[in-house]
């Protein structure tokens, strides 16, 4: 870029005094090289402007959680993930891997309004109040939203405890369901639904939990009735 | 640290939405943007504690610049790099027109992928300039600390890619120009 095109830029941002900027004003009338560049200057920027949009909603909330998270679980974020150098033929699924693996962060300790909440339950719960309500309607009478995913799975492990979120969401409600291999345990005022506190409800603050807990146990919070939840449970896909 | 992390939040997440324009347009195949936004916060928060910079918006551009060339350099691929075909398949086979002024193409509405399939023909400094001033909103000078360039760089790099964008949108038929 010569001299000309660095005072051209200046021009161009506003950067001239008012003489120099009247100068070159008078200098476009005059040359064609030089208003040309202003054109596709003023262009590009214009097109490039259309490329903005918005972030996405909750990416706030999700960063503000994970962070929460790393503040919360140690003094450090989130562990270096190991990483699997994708092979030819393998890319979609290292991509697909490392989406599931979005976040692994370690929570020791729960601290805030949940502390009478086991740690995993108490993870679960804080993730669930980072979803924003849903403002839609649901579906009409007699028709049945069928569940869509919302984002990407979120790993957590809480005590050493590895817990997978998804949200889905069932017509207008949004569900976060964690997905465990070890059971979550009964937080004090959970009322057990089967013998041996195999599943359970419980409330946190304005949230529902309710847990199946098995094989691959699975805590579902939202903030509705605990009895719509176990409703919607059952129309989820299977872990 | 951990009880600074209000201190952070309140001071970085009012500036989600540049970064989520920068890591838009940093991240590469199989990196989604939002797993680059939240990796860039929490090494930013990691920072946090030794953080003595005046513009926590240029600081957090520059962790999502960096976090993304690690990212690409650890899939052993260069960051802002298109390949060839996607290039080739931005553009139709354009008859010679090189003496076309840009502003006369005017074409009915603008295709968004047209403008960010030319954007990525752009050599990288000048695209780097243009995501983060022109689509991100950042100030030359928030976009020379990001990039740890001059000012007067970034104005030279973002005016000519500015130009060069415009000259690809109208060799592939494109315009914004509404005269």
């Amino acid at each position: 870029m010569n001299g000309h095109d660095r005072l051209l830029a200046a021009f161009l941002t506003g950067d001239l005094d008012p003489g120099e900027a009247r100068r070159w004003d008078e200098h476009l009338l005059d040359c064609e090289q030089c208003w040309r560049a202003v054109r596709e200057d003023r262009t590009g920027r214009q097109a490039a402007g259309l490329l903005r949009q918005p972030a996405p909603d909750g990416l706030a909330d999700r960063v503000a959680f994970a962070v929460e998270l790393a503040a919360a679980g140690a003094t450090s974020p989130a562990p270096p993930r190991r990483r699997v150098r994708p092979r030819p033929g393998r890319l979609t699924a290292a991509g697909a891997l490392a989406l599931g693996l979005a976040v692994t962060l370690v929570v020791l300790l729960f601290p805030g309004g949940h502390g009478s909440l086991p740690a995993p339950v108490a993870a679960v719960t804080r993730y669930a109040e980072t979803v924003p309500p849903v403002h839609r309607p649901g579906p009409g009478p007699g028709e049945q939203a069928a569940p869509v995913q919302v984002g990407h799975p979120v790993t957590v492990t809480a005590n050493g405890h590895p817990i997978v979120v998804r949200t889905w969401r069932l017509g207008g409600t949004e569900v976060v369901v964690a997905t465990s291999g070890r059971p979550f345990p009964m937080p004090p005022g959970a009322h057990g639904t089967s013998a041996g506190g195999m599943a359970w409800v419980a409330r946190a603050g304005n949230l529902s939990l309710y847990c199946i807990n098995g094989p691959t146990s699975e805590l579902l919070a939202a903030a509705i009735p605990a009895g719509e939840l176990a409703a919607l449970a059952a129309r989820l896909p299977a872990a | 640290m951990g009880g600074d992390h209000r201190a952070f939040l309140d001071a970085t997440l009012p500036h989600v939405d540049a970064v989520y324009h920068v890591a838009r347009h940093a991240a590469r195949a199989g990196q989604e943007p939002e797993d680059l936004v939240q990796e860039t916060y929490l090494r930013a928060f990691a920072a946090f504690g030794s953080y003595r910079g005046e513009n926590t918006r240029a600081w957090l551009a520059a962790i999502c610049l960096n976090v993304a060339r690690s990212e690409a350099r650890r899939r052993r691929r260069r960051p802002w790099e298109v390949p060839a075909q996607v290039l080739l398949d931005a553009l139709p086979a354009a008859g010679a027109e090189e003496a076309r002024d840009v502003a006369d193409v005017v074409i009915a509405g603008l295709d968004a992928r047209a403008v960010a399939r030319c954007l990525g023909l752009l050599p990288e400094p000048q695209r780097a300039c243009i995501v983060l001033m022109d689509v991100a909103g950042y100030t030359a000078r928030e976009a020379g600390e990001a990039l740890g360039c001059p000012r007067g760089t970034v104005l030279a790099r973002v005016h000519r890619g500015r130009r060069k964008l415009a000259r690809l949108l109208a060799e592939a038929g494109v315009s914004h120009e509404r005269s």
